[in-house]
């Protein structure tokens, strides 16, 4: 019962913010300099052709009315269509995010596993060498650009040592893809057992998703190491060593007062990186929301713009709440 | 003075970063001193060049060199960085000392409208707003100032919140001093420790942010130099083996960020009030 009146407190703020966003960036993509139907038209199309896609496209009409049209659209579930790939933008979108998605959640478990790894290594024994590694990284993770150290991986595994596949795409031209269930190739190729597509694609995911895992790990080592700073201090811990509990128990049990701080952070990750896996998802022409989006915007492609926010910004409110609800779970002291 | 030498002593890391730091800022003012060639020049017969002793960090495919293009690039890079992050504690600090000042429906206005600048996705909306206000470096700045500005009012305004509170600002209305005062006398110096450590980490964060937005070619437009877009450059001759154009602009970015998160270091330690 308590959940269900959380879970109303969060629609209720939420449904008014998502109003003002679609708002805000039907204005904002309408302020993009250059007319989508010139575009469109061409550089030699004649006045009264440019003046007739105008129309056709509904750009003749009043913002307001555009926004109205777009709206009542939205409400019977039609998000419009894309000026540039003719697809409805729902089809589009539902190619796409799944590809962000499988490729941000290989990332944040790379990054859990990184990060939790130095951390625990620098609560067990904080001066040896570990520790010092993990000190080196976590000033140096956040002070690279994730699309250079993509690069740059592409350079030293595929080009120089060949142990990774050409990074264009999540599988090889000649390996077809997995029956389509959830639109994430890993799983999909799991669930019809399909391992060559399996095997395949965990190849493709593994640089780009080792590349974003590596850069965000350092939130993730940071967060827990903190954390665990704070706990090992507590009285219950001094307590349990008091009693002579060996070294790796007392590590386990303050590791396990840390997984909130971990979910935490896998949160605002995931809500992060669902825009933010732009630049990874060109290096390695992933095919993905973030690469749509940057096409959509070199073309003014008005609706598949606007759609994009608006499964950015519903991801973000699910994840949230499930976040919430996860953390109720991890942490009984969390009371909503 | 004497307490930041004793500090810099002690710490090694802030050291590191207040080196990194001038040396990056001297690079940039010196360039036309340091650059051997001109940023911008093509020499077709030099393109690809691997680094050696006329072009230390090599040639792109244009022939430009890099090395001079990487310290021409400070000027662009750390300019938009530190002069956007400015801007964005101008507009910051005095929206979260209102905020956190005016609690009431003056304070929650603001904070809902910070609220929404941040439910979207940071760098599509930054992608979008430069392209909505054309590519140059001076909207680029903008950009960055106004997406980064929420994060400051957050943080004064829960100083200020907390500040307010104590007795000596009580005393200040007792003695019947003005609003504006309070703030800006009493309250602004006390509140800005948070909010300086974080404006150090966000003029690293905002050379990234231009740096990502230049290689998708959607921020500084080439030819200027630039390290974002020059990594772009360097990325297709990645698969022909030639890391260099990549490289060295990518180390650049990094050297100068670590600096300012170095740096970042320095000024907790420097205001910590428990120092002393």
């Amino acid at each position: 019962m308590r959940i269900l009146k959380y879970l109303g407190k969060r629609i209720a703020v939420f449904i008014p913010l998502l109003f003002a966003i679609i708002f805000i960036t039907f204005c904002l993509i309408r302020a993009l300099p250059g007319n989508p139907a010139e575009t469109i038209a061409g550089p030699n199309a004649y006045p009264e052709m440019i003046a007739s896609l105008e129309h056709q496209m509904g750009l003749d009409k009043p913002v307001l009315e555009q926004f109205k049209d777009y709206m009542v659209g939205l409400f019977h579930g039609n998000m419009g269509y894309s000026w540039f790939t003719s697809n409805n933008v729902t089809t589009d979108l539902a190619i796409r995010f799944p590809a962000t998605l499988e490729l941000i959640t290989m990332s944040i478990l790379f990054a859990v596993i990184i990060g939790v790894f130095f951390a625990i290594c620098k609560a067990y024994k904080p001066t040896g060498i570990i520790s010092r590694v993990a000190t080196v990284y976590g000033m140096l993770a956040g002070a690279f650009a994730d699309f250079w150290l993509g690069l740059m991986l592409v350079f030293i595994l595929f080009v120089k040592l060949k142990v990774v596949p050409s990074p264009i795409g999540r599988l090889d031209l000649f390996v077809t893809a997995p029956q389509h269930i959830t639109g994430m190739y890993l799983i999909d190729s799991l669930l019809t057992g399909n391992m060559v597509a399996f095997a395949d694609s965990f190849k493709h995911i593994f640089l780009p998703a080792l590349t974003l895992g590596l850069v965000h790990g350092a939130a993730f080592m940071k967060m827990t190491s903190s954390t665990m700073g704070e706990i090992i201090e507590s009285d219950y811990i001094h307590h349990a060593r008091s009693l002579g509990l060996p070294k790796k128990k007392i590590i386990g049990h303050t590791f396990r007062n840390t997984v909130p701080a971990v979910v935490m952070t896998v949160g605002s990750t995931y809500s992060f990186l669902l825009g933010g896996a732009v630049l990874i998802e060109n290096v390695f022409a992933w095919g993905g929301l973030g690469q749509y989006v940057t096409t959509a915007l070199a073309n003014k492609d008005y609706a598949a713009l606007q759609g994009f926010i608006i499964v950015a910004t519903l991801f973000s409110l699910v994840l949230y709440l499930i976040i919430d609800l996860i953390m109720m779970a991890v942490d009984p002291r969390i009371d909503y | 003075m004497k307490d930041a030498i004793y500090l810099l002593k002690k710490e090694r890391s802030a050291r590191v970063g207040l080196i990194i730091i001038t040396i990056v800022i001297m690079l940039g003012l010196l360039a036309p001193i340091i650059a051997p060639y001109d940023p911008v020049t093509a020499d077709g017969r030099a393109s690809r060049l691997a680094p050696c002793a006329e072009h230390l960090f090599g040639t792109d495919s244009n022939g430009m060199d890099i090395f001079s293009r990487c310290i021409y690039a400070i000027r662009i890079d750390v300019v938009i960085g530190v002069v956007g992050t400015m801007l964005s504690l101008l507009i910051g600090i005095p929206l979260g000392l209102v905020a956190g000042y005016y609690e009431g429906f003056i304070g929650e206005l603001i904070l809902r409208l910070a609220d929404l600048l941040q439910a979207f996705p940071a760098f599509i909306l930054a992608m979008a707003l430069v392209a909505a206000t054309g590519q140059d470096v001076k909207n680029i700045i903008y950009v960055i100032a106004f997406l980064n500005s929420p994060i400051y009012i957050r943080y004064v305004r829960a100083e200020v919140i907390s500040l307010k509170q104590r007795s000596y600002i009580e005393a200040c209305h007792a003695a019947g001093m003005s609003d504006v005062n309070i703030m800006f006398r009493q309250l602004l110096p006390n509140s800005l420790r948070p909010a300086m450590i974080q404006a150090s980490i966000n003029i690293g964060g905002a050379i990234l942010l231009t740096a990502g937005l230049s290689f998708i070619g959607a921020g500084v437009p080439v030819p200027t130099p630039e390290w974002g877009s020059m990594i772009s450059t360097g990325a297709n001759m990645i698969i022909t083996g030639q890391w260099w154009a990549a490289f060295f602009p990518g180390i650049s970015i990094g050297i100068t960020v670590l600096g300012f998160a170095l740096t970042a270091d320095f000024i907790r330690l420097y205001l910590n009030p428990e120092r002393k």
